[in-house]
């Protein structure tokens, strides 16, 4: 199905001059403004301004790959050219929308919290929007795919994240506020992050060569890491302070050495499970929808 | 097991201050009392007793003589213990202080903070385990991670009916403001030494 090049008329040059030098002139002024005003007219002024803008908000590390991603999203939302096919069904549609507001989502990091906002509500309106056969609205289904495949394109595991979808995802039929839409969204890039970090860890405490690290050293990171977490009845100030005391080098040391000599070696820990033991810290804190 | 008097050598206060002694005006803030154990045998110190005039804060610091080979270091065993709670009051300016060896920690001070420094310096790290301080620098920025969530919860509600939940039976679909993140996210590295 070959694209329809709509071609405009360029403007005619105004007739009735007899001074051949002016309309020489009159006529490059006139294609000038023309090609100002067709640029203009067909948008793409303010199509390039809102392109630059989302660059200069995302400041990717490679432009124009996201730039040429941008566009291509751009002509998922123009209609599709009548007459040559039927319009896409709702399932297409559907997974359109998600993909473009994973797009959206993904155009910041959550730590510039100012612009991923941003793009929370603007994904959000994305996936809301009325259709032809859609009332307006983000339903608790589509909300719950959209964070599976946050976790999934993330490539967290899926033992790991399934208690977090478990705690923040909502049910077919709900009916799911922006409020609700931007924690859930937030919390799972987090976690997302955290696993990254976790594995990072691993990677520091492992045998290289058989890929497991010892379970005691393994235990005496998890267990450091739970007691700094735990809710003291302190301040905020003051918790963080314990927290930072607790997980400075020279404790860290301390227990690490404490750990390792008390007690005899034991069945070595896997990777998977000491990511599985990690982020079951970070979803203990997590607040459940409802 | 007896207590026993150690004999020592108590020797006169040296102020500490910057500038010459003599000829500034103002009385010093911290003075430094010497006290020598003369005899050679080695033993265990378990109290010491003394009677405070006016002193708001205490700090001891011990020299000890391990080996021969090994040359004696400074530790510290106390730092700043307070004596007096309010240093222009009258409250402990006089008083008979005793302070053992186990000292436990005053109720006002969190536990954490008021480990005195350890008199043994830290073991070298066995052969085998991990750089500490790269793993503490991954352990905090999932510690700052999880504090992070833990403080940014919605309390909006969904508006879900439970049966089974005997407590919400009506919760209606508010659409409340988020509460604003105040907590930065922050990226410590190595910051807590």
């Amino acid at each position: 199905m070959a694209a329809v090049e709509k071609r405009r008329q360029a403007v005619p040059p105004p007739a009735g001059f007899t001074d051949s030098g002016r309309q020489s002139v009159s006529r490059a002024a006139g294609a000038a403004e023309s090609e100002e005003d067709f640029l203009r007219q067909v948008g793409v002024t303010e199509m390039l301004r809102a392109a630059l803008l989302k660059v200069l908000e995302a400041r990717p590390e490679e432009p124009i790959a996201f730039l040429a991603h941008y566009f291509e999203n751009m002509g998922l939302r123009s209609p599709v050219n009548g007459g040559a096919g039927e319009p896409p069904g709702q399932l297409l549609l559907q997974q359109q929308r998600l993909g473009r507001a994973l797009w959206h989502l993904r155009l910041a990091h959550h730590s510039q919290r100012a612009a991923f906002n941003n793009n929370v509500s603007v994904a959000y309106e994305c996936l809301s929007a009325g259709g032809r056969r859609k009332r307006p609205g983000l339903d608790g289904r589509t909300y719950s795919e959209l964070l599976r495949r946050i976790c999934r394109d993330g490539q967290a595991p899926e033992e790991v994240v399934a208690p977090l979808l478990r705690k923040v995802q909502c049910r077919d039929h709900e009916a799911v506020p922006l409020s609700v839409f931007r924690a859930g969204t937030l919390t799972c890039f987090v976690l997302l992050e955290f696993v990254a970090r976790a594995g990072a860890l691993f990677q520091l405490l492992e045998d290289p060569a058989a890929a497991v690290a010892d379970r005691r050293v393994g235990q005496a990171v998890l267990d450091t890491l739970e007691g700094a977490l735990q809710a003291s009845d302190a301040a905020a100030p003051a918790r963080f302070l314990e927290a930072g005391s607790r997980l400075g080098p020279d404790s860290l040391a301390l227990a690490l050495d404490r750990a390792v000599g008390g007690r005899r070696p034991s069945a070595p820990m896997t990777r998977e499970e000491f990511l599985e033991r990690a982020a079951a810290l970070f979803i203990a804190k997590v607040k459940p929808v409802g | 097991m007896s207590r026993v008097l150690v004999p020592c050598h108590v020797k006169g206060s040296v102020a500490l201050q910057v500038g010459d002694v003599r000829t500034s005006q103002g009385r010093p803030g911290v003075l430094v009392i010497d006290v020598t154990f003369p005899s050679v045998a080695p033993f265990e110190l378990q109290e010491i007793t003394f009677k405070n005039y006016y002193t708001a804060f205490l700090s001891i610091r011990v020299r000890q003589y391990t080996s021969a080979h090994t040359p004696a270091k400074w530790v510290t065993c106390l730092r700043d213990y307070c004596l007096m709670p309010d240093p222009h009051s009258e409250e402990g300016a006089q008083e008979y202080v005793s302070l053992f060896k186990y000292q436990s920690p005053s109720v006002t001070f969190p536990k954490w903070l008021s480990h005195p420094v350890p008199c043994e310096q830290p073991a070298l790290l066995r052969e085998g385990l991990p750089d500490p301080s790269r793993v503490s620098s991954e352990v905090q920025q999932m510690w700052a991670l999880t504090e992070m969530i833990r403080a940014s919860h919605t309390s909006a509600r969904i508006g879900r009916f439970d049966v089974s939940n005997r407590f919400l039976l009506l919760g209606l679909l508010c659409p409340e403001q988020i509460r604003p993140d105040g907590l930065l996210y922050f990226r410590w590295m190595a910051v807590m030494t």
